[in-house]
């Protein structure tokens, strides 16, 4: 059984006690883990063995502490000492900088004041000193990751600039790495303060990045902590992503606003209150004391000005001259002719009111004073120049030889000592001399002159004789004479009348004698006359004849470029005859005529009754093929129109006539009634175009039967009892036979052109009420015209009216109302 | 905002600044290279997805390597390393700088530029050399300060390589 447990698991059993051994015996189980344990660290959870190992760790340390420090701050040494060192420079930075600004503000004003601040507030002096005197601002900050030096984030203050900050934060790392290199620093310390006149870099360095800040002016050491801790706080926000950070910045966007919080850093400069007040009447004392100053050193420098202005006169001369308490004296000597001092005061600012002077007149001998009294005593003539040569006076010209007497007395009263007036370049001109001059004056005028050649001339006796040869188309020598003094009665003249060959008085010959049309114009070319224009044959052909007879030696009259407008402007002419003709005919208004290629246009207005336009063309010797006319017909309002027309519309009886009176149409004669009818409306119709036809001179013209039968039928009443509108039958015959006289009449006027029309007017007494009359008469003088109609009469011609009791043919008295007054009467009208 | 550090290598007057100076935006004068050792341009391209803003330091070129400040590559991301096509010997130069910043800094992507194509008459690169490097995975332009040629393309595949 043992040999069978040996040999199944025999070797099991010995593994087995070789391991209980290997446990029971601490030294070999010690030896056992430890050589385990290494390698079971490295595969235990971190965080578990972190768990597990700080509190034995930070006990081991104590104890370490407890039993000797040494050991531990020889092996913290190296990683203390630059941290430690970093904080006491600062620390020593910050003193230094206070204790400068202390001393700097002591025993200013400005010190004094923050003092008092100081001690109100509880802070100390220094304190109250950086905050008011450190200005600075920082206006970038960069966040540079540090093994690559890439730009992590960055921001700007307003209105701050720079250039691209990616390319400056690789810039700044280079050179961090260039100084580090360059001085062989080994610790892992960096270049934390870069100075540029007012800028400055300041850097804090992280395990994974670099904050760079730029600051412009002076900032407190405590910036530097500020600028720390937002590294810190960046580190330990986002470690993880600034340690894994490979170029790619969005991970760590973050971080900006961290940055932003150290841009907006500054200290401004606080504003004083500045003493405006004090200074401003300070300044006002002091510009009113500066001018008062200015402007009394300017008076006198002014009144000298005008003393020196005043020495400087000719012919005045300053004796003395002071100022006294703003008041200026002068006296001295003055010539009446040198200016006046108190006009040169004018334009000097000088105050006229404060100078006080007094002037003594005397004569200066200055020549320019000897000249003007010369000059005003003398009076030269216009030819005569007076000047001051060196210190003489030189009068020089011409003048008559009693001004020459009253120069020569004038110069020998003058005193002696002053100029001398030489008198002696003056010529004297004597009227005769004076005489000859203009004669050579007058003969020098006509040689000038064209078409005048003087052949000879002489003075003799105070007379003058010329003589020469004179184109008549010359200047009158006579005429030339005045305005030369010359006398004329002296002159003796002969001229010889001569053609110039001048080219100017041929031309001038030649225009007197062609009279050329206005179409032609004569002028000069070179030595020829040319003509040119237009011009009709007979012109030209008196040209050319002219041309011929021009003397040889003179010019040549050229007529070629006149073109020969004859038969043209012989139609043109009869055209115009032909239309100022039209123009003239009454009713024929020419709106418009031209002529063009050899036609003529013309149109206008015509009345009908007009005179025929082509009619008029015979005899003007205008070609009527060549003329095309072109009339509007319109009625013309000339009285004579009128009165064609109105006798073609009315044809009047030979016993009436129509006549112009003025500009009125009248009508005079006799005429049947209804013929003056017509003529009545067409009076009237006239009357619409302002035209007068008076009918009132016309006489109707009624045959003499006609009158009779008129005067019968009027005569004839038709009676009737009281109250009755039909007549009693005694009044049958009394209407038969009217009926017969109005037939004849109506007959017999048809007859001689006009028409008989009868009114039948009915009447009644006055008895009964007025209406009841009224209607009763017409009632009479319907039943009168049904019993005529009945009769044969043409009912056409029968009119008929009421007019009740208004028309009684008797005045009634009786109660019983007239017998007389109840009628019916006819009256008759032709027309 | 994608931005990427890019370091271009380069031995001595192999013409690194010139080839760049059309393409870039630039701030910083060419003094600064003699001063600091660094000029610092910036190449905005526009790939199809993105801008990728590359940072573009220029070191100063110097044949001898060992002056060379290894620092500045800290953080690229990618590498122009420039050659004179007419130098052989600065070829040489390039890929041993880009074999300095790989031992520091660990591989990046590179492109190549064989500058001065435009004296073909001087050339002195062969085309089996370059073709050899080409088929070992190198990516390589010919490029001219004077016509600008490949120069954008190079930068365009540098940033691909880069944003991946």
């Amino acid at each position: 059984m043992e040999t069978l447990r040996q040999l199944l698991v025999g070797r099991e059993i010995s593994e087995l006690s070789r391991v209980t051994q290997l446990l029971d015996v601490p030294e070999q189980h010690a030896a056992a883990v430890g050589d385990v344990l290494p390698r079971a660290v490295t595969h235990a959870p971190q965080a578990q063995l972190s768990e597990a190992f700080s509190p034995v760790v930070e006990r081991s340390v104590q104890r370490s502490i407890q039993k000797d420090p040494a050991t531990l701050t020889d092996i913290l040494y190296p990683l203390f000492l630059p941290a430690i060192r970093k904080s006491i420079g600062e620390k020593i930075d910050q003193t230094f900088q206070s204790l400068n600004e202390s001393l700097r503000y002591i025993f200013t004003w400005r010190g004094l004041k923050w003092r008092l601040e100081a001690w109100r507030t509880g802070t100390s002096f220094a304190e109250v000193v950086l905050k008011h005197s450190l200005i600075y601002r920082v206006e970038h900050v960069f966040l540079i990751h540090r093994n690559s030096g890439l730009l992590i984030a960055h921001a700007t203050a307003e209105n701050a600039t720079s250039e691209d900050p990616q390319l400056i934060s690789s810039m700044l790392s280079a050179i961090q790495d260039f100084a580090k290199d360059s001085f062989n620093e080994k610790e892992q310390g960096a270049l934390d303060t870069i100075r540029f006149g007012e800028l400055r870099l300041w850097s804090e360095v992280g395990p994974f990045a670099t904050l760079v800040a730029v600051i412009r002016g002076n900032p407190p050491e405590e910036l530097h902590e500020i600028v720390r801790d937002a590294l810190l706080r960046i580190h330990s926000e986002s470690s993880g992503a600034l340690e894994k950070f490979d170029g790619d910045s969005t991970q760590l966007a973050g971080v900006r606003a961290t940055l932003e919080t150290c841009v907006e850093l500054k200290q401004e400069d606080s504003t004083q209150a500045f003493p405006w007040l004090a200074v401003a009447a300070v300044t006002l004392v002091l510009i009113a004391a500066g001018s008062w100053l200015f402007l009394s050193w300017q008076s006198g420098q002014r009144w000298q000005d005008y003393v020196s202005r005043l020495e400087a006169q000719p012919g005045i001369i300053v004796a003395q001259q002071s100022a006294r308490g703003g008041h200026f004296y002068i006296s001295g000597l003055r010539d009446p002719l040198a200016a006046d001092p108190a006009t040169l005061l004018s334009g000097t600012e000088v105050d006229p009111a404060r100078v006080h002077s007094q002037w003594q007149f005397y004569q200066s001998l200055d020549p320019k004073f000897v000249l003007k009294r010369l000059t005003a005593s003398l009076a030269p003539p216009k030819s005569v120049r007076l000047s001051i040569v060196e210190d003489r006076i030189v009068a020089e010209g011409e003048a008559p030889d009693t001004w020459i007497d009253r120069a020569r007395a004038a110069a020998r009263q003058l005193p002696a000592g002053g100029p001398v007036f030489d008198i002696s370049r003056v010529r004297d001109v004597s009227p005769e001399a004076r005489a000859a001059e203009n004669w050579q004056t007058y003969v020098s005028r006509l040689e000038a002159q064209p078409g005048i050649i003087v052949a000879q001339q002489t003075a003799r006796g105070g007379h003058f004789y010329i003589s020469g040869l004179r184109d008549p188309l010359a200047a009158d020598p006579q005429a030339l004479l005045s305005g030369t003094g010359v006398d004329p009665v002296r002159v003796h003249a002969q001229w010889q009348p001569y053609q110039s060959l001048d080219p100017t008085f041929v031309l001038k010959r030649l225009t007197a004698s062609l009279t050329p049309p206005k179409t032609v114009r004569l002028s000069i070319v070179g030595d020829r006359i040319v003509a040119e224009g237009e011009a009709p044959d007979t012109w030209i052909d008196r040209a050319r004849a002219a041309a011929r007879e021009l003397s040889a030696g003179g010019p040549a009259f050229d007529i070629s470029k006149v073109r020969d407008v004859s038969p043209e402007a012989r139609a043109a002419e009869h055209w115009q005859t032909y239309v100022s003709r039209l123009e003239a005919q009454p009713g024929i208004i020419v709106a418009q005529q031209t002529a063009k290629g050899g036609h003529f246009y013309i149109s206008g207005l015509r009345d009908p009754q007009a005179a025929d336009p082509q009619a008029l063309l015979s005899g003007t010797g205008v070609d009527p093929a060549r003329v095309h006319a072109q009339w509007q017909f319109y009625q013309s309002l000339d009285p004579k129109f009128v009165l064609k027309r109105l006798t073609a519309s009315l044809t009047p009886p030979k016993t009436a006539r129509l006549l112009i009176a003025k500009d009125r149409i009248v009508v005079v004669g006799e005429a049947p009634a209804a013929w003056i009818n017509r003529a009545r409306i067409a009076s009237q119709q006239l009357a619409a175009d302002g035209l007068t036809l008076e009918i009132s001179d016309l006489r109707e013209l009624t045959p003499k039967e006609l009158v009779h039968l008129r005067e019968g039928i009027q005569a004839v009443d038709i009676l009737f009892d009281s109250g009755e509108a039909v007549p009693g039958p005694e009044q049958l015959p009394v209407l038969d036979r009217l009926a017969n006289q109005l037939k004849e009449l109506a007959t017999d006027a048809r007859k001689a052109g006009v028409t008989a029309r009868f009114m039948l007017t009915g009447h009644s007494d006055t008895t009964g009420r007025e209406t009841t009359n009224l209607s009763i008469s017409v009632a009479r003088a319907e039943t009168v015209r049904a019993l005529l109609k009945k009769r044969g009469v043409d009912p056409e011609l029968l009119l008929v009216r009421g007019a009740g009791t208004f028309e009684p043919a008797e005045t009634e008295k009786a109660q019983t109302g007239s017998s007389v007054n109840r009628r019916v009467s006819v009256s008759v009208n032709f027309d | 905002m994608l931005q990427k550090k890019i370091c271009m290598l380069g031995g001595f007057a192999v013409g690194k600044t010139s080839l760049v100076r059309r393409f870039v935006q630039s701030i910083f004068s060419e003094t600064y290279l003699t001063t600091v050792g660094v000029k610092i341009d910036k190449k905005s391209v526009v790939l199809s997805d993105k801008t990728v803003d590359l940072i573009l330091w220029d070191l100063a070129g110097e044949d001898d390597i060992g002056s060379f400040r290894l620092s500045y590559v800290r953080g690229a991301t990618g590498l122009v390393l420039v050659a004179d096509g007419t130098r052989a010997a600065t070829l040489t130069v390039a890929l041993t700088l880009r074999e300095r910043t790989e031992a520091e800094f660990g591989a990046m992507p590179f492109v190549l530029l064989l500058n001065k194509s435009d004296l073909a008459d001087q050339w002195t690169i062969s085309d089996d050399a370059i073709n050899e490097m080409r088929q070992s995975g190198y990516q390589i332009y010919l490029t001219s300060a004077l016509s600008g040629e490949s120069v954008d393309d190079a930068f365009i595949q540098l940033a691909s390589l880069v944003s991946k």
